[in-house]
């Protein structure tokens, strides 16, 4: 009996130590999250919760629990102390243009914040390669661009940066600046499975209509987007 | 005689669209959610992603000349497949994949009532 209590407790400080050896600033960062009210407009427990159109429409803001995947660490620092519209319409209306006035954190709680929301990954989708490597693609040769700008809608509904100048449509959030926001490896993972990570959205999937292959294409695309001031 | 043909004909033409189809109430969401990005609220092709770089104007689904020459099964072909299927332009989305066919089903339904028109019989 008594054994089994000591084992017991021992298993429970190793656990004890785990978390804290997990890093203090992701705590700390969980901590700041839940004290500036982020949660009020975005969850950070997966999977995804929304069943129906309605369910969606009552989020006030996106679905945080794959921000690790999602994001650049880079960007999402730099962004959470100085947001800059994204989405050209307000979240989940097409007649409200975003105004902006996204909440701020000062630097120390954006890179807390920023350690948090990284840690929240997914299975199966690697980090972000290198921006050196990504600043290597260019655009013009790359089958991707004719599903993206001719065969299939995706212009539709997002800007993006054209030779000339930035065009496309506007329900979709913005691609103009995918290549400093968003990890490839998160993008072909949900274009091939989008309904893992969003459900319910105005987006059509298009696992099925599309292949890995041509999702590659079309995910190397987006990364040869040169961002232009907007 | 023949009127009496058609009515028949008719009333069992609306018991099968409405047989599986989504109800009313789903299908104006519906159309909210997806279609009106495009085609607009009241269905003009207006939308809101529909600016002047926008290649090819949505339809209008208040044009029933227009909207009368496409059978039902044309028009949920379009929209489980997408323009390209019908030699349309590709800026038309392929929604197969993200609507069931009874909400295609009761999307059908929705736009004869604005385009006040039946398909060719
Ligand atoms: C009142 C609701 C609200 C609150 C409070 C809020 N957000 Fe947001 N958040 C939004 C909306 C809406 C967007 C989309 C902004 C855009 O597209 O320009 C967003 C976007 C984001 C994004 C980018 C996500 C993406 O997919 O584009 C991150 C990261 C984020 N918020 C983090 C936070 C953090 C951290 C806090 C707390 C300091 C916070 N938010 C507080 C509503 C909110
Ligand atoms: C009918 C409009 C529409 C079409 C067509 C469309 N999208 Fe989207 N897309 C959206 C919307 C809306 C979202 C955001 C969904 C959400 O967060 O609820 C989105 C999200 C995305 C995202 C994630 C962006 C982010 O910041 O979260 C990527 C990447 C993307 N789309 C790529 C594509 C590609 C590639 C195509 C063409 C194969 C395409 N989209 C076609 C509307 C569209
Ligand atoms: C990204 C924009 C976009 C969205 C979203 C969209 N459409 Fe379309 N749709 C178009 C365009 C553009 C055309 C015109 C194609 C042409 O004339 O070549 C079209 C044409 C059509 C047609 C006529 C096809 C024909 O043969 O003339 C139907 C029917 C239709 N759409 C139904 C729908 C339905 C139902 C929805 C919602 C589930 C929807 N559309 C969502 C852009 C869109």
């Amino acid at each position: 009996m008594r054994f089994v209590s000591a084992l017991f407790l021992s298993a429970a400080m190793g656990a004890a130590l785990l978390m804290s050896m997990a890093g203090v600033s992701k705590a700390g960062g969980a901590d700041v999250f839940k004290s500036k009210g982020c949660a009020a407009c975005h969850y950070t427990d997966g999977p995804a919760k929304e069943k129906t159109i309605a369910d969606q429409l009552a989020k006030k803001g996106p679905e945080l629990w794959y921000a690790g995947s999602k994001f650049r660490p880079e960007w999402l620092g730099a962004w959470l102390a100085d947001p800059k519209p994204i989405r050209p319409y307000k979240y989940n209306s097409l007649t409200e243009k975003n105004a902006g006035g996204h909440p701020k954190l000062s630097g120390g709680d954006a890179g807390q914040v920023k350690d948090f929301l990284m840690g929240l990954t997914v299975k199966g989708v690697a980090a972000a390669p290198p921006m050196k490597d990504i600043k290597k693609i260019k655009g013009k040769k790359i089958k991707g661009k004719l599903t993206f700008t001719k065969k299939q809608p995706c212009s539709g509904c997002h800007l993006y940066p054209a030779r000339k100048k930035v065009t496309g449509g506007f329900t979709g959030p913005s691609l103009v600046n995918a290549v400093a926001r968003l990890n490839p490896n998160w993008i072909q993972a949900y274009m091939e499975n989008s309904k893992a990570f969003k459900p319910v959205k105005d987006m059509p999937n298009f696992a099925g209509i599309l292949s890995k292959a041509d999702i590659r294409n079309v995910t190397k695309f987006i990364m040869s987007f040169k961002p232009k001031a907007k | 005689m023949i009127t009496m043909k058609k009515l028949i004909l008719a009333s069992f033409a609306a018991v099968v669209l409405s047989f599986g189809a989504a109800k009313a109430e789903e299908t104006e969401t519906l159309y909210k959610f997806y279609c009106a990005q495009c085609h607009g609220f009241d269905g003009n092709g207006d939308g809101p992603n529909v600016s002047q770089d926008f290649p090819v104007t949505p339809r209008n689904f208040n044009k029933g000349d227009v909207m009368g020459k496409l059978s039902d099964a044309d028009l949920v072909n379009v929209i489980k497949e997408g323009g390209p299927s019908v030699s349309k332009s590709p800026m038309m989305p392929p929604w197969g994949k993200t609507l069931t066919d009874a909400e295609i089903a009761g999307l059908v339904k929705k736009l004869r009532v604005l385009c006040k028109c039946k398909g060719p019989s």
